[in-house]
């Protein structure tokens, strides 16, 4: 796992400061999408091997939600953005 | 009525004190806990702007009474204990475009200086603690070892850590063992 996350907030910081809450690219379904999609969200995730979209909490910093892209393979971080510039949800 | 008077006790009363380690005489560490007066947790309303010089303005004026924590939050510290007219003295000054959270009992200050300090908290933090990129007045929110921490450079080889009460002697304990290769000097108030 990639060892230094360059938070935007806080530079960058070993990953023991993190809490990783995993896939950032899954939408939730419509509240009537019916059951098999409501598992697939809440239950079904894929394991890539490669780039990959989380969610990381700065848990022991700013304490801000994250949206980190890194490769599984090489542990290469293609960029860290606050969560709130992605959904517009903060 | 009460069944039991509540005694507001130093939550480093307790702690060790005294001298600790190498008894070297030109680098040695001072270990110090702070007053526990104020400690204001100020977070902003969702899209109030720069408050930076608002917050100030609740500061008692000490050189580090504010201290950014992360984006919209900022710690507001200082050596004396504010009354409930004070505090909310001090909100009606942020007019509703932040709110003040009181952790004068929930967070700890401890001062750390000497020439070494900066060698004895970079083995709790990964931050970079060069004064060239933690300057003077620079404040980051971090670990030391598996405890959260803000650590504030109040000088060239002073710091400041604040840490939740009840994890302050424990994290004394820590900076006392991180200090011992230079020699450590603790005192408390009490
Ligand atoms: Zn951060």
């Amino acid at each position: 796992m990639a060892s230094l996350i360059a938070c935007p907030h806080c530079g960058p910081r070993p990953k023991e400061e993190f809490t990783v809450k995993g896939d950032a690219a899954i939408a939730r379904p419509a509240a009537d999408a019916g059951e098999d999609a409501w598992y697939a969200y809440v239950y079904l995730r894929d394991n890539p091997r490669g780039r990959h979209k989380e969610y990381w909490h700065h848990t022991s910093g700013c304490r801000r939600w994250l949206v980190v892209e890194r490769d599984t393979l090489t542990h290469v971080v293609y960029s860290v953005s606050d969560a709130s510039t992605q959904g517009g949800t903060a | 009525m009460v069944d039991f008077a509540l005694l507001h006790r130093s939550a480093l009363a307790g702690a060790k004190t005294g001298s600790f380690g190498a008894v070297s005489t030109g680098s040695r560490i001072a270990l110090t806990a702070l007053p526990e007066g104020h400690v204001l947790h100020v977070l902003a309303a969702h899209g109030s702007g720069a408050l930076q010089s608002l917050v100030a303005q609740i500061g008692d004026g000490g050189p580090y009474a504010v201290r950014a924590y992360g984006p919209g939050q900022w710690f507001v510290v200082g050596d004396a204990a504010l009354s409930a007219a004070d505090l909310s003295g001090k909100a009606a000054l942020l007019a509703s475009r932040a709110s003040i959270a009181d952790q004068s009992h929930g967070r700890v200050r401890i001062a750390i200086s000497g020439a070494s300090v900066e060698a004895v908290l970079a083995k709790g933090t990964a931050v970079d603690l060069d004064q060239a990129s933690f300057t003077i007045g620079h404040s980051a929110m971090t670990l030391i070892g598996h405890i959260s921490a803000l650590i504030t450079r109040t000088g060239t080889d002073s710091f400041e850590v604040m840490v939740l009460r009840g994890f302050a002697e424990s994290l004394w304990d820590d900076l006392i063992q991180m200090s011992l290769e230079f020699g450590v000097d603790a005192s408390t108030a009490d």
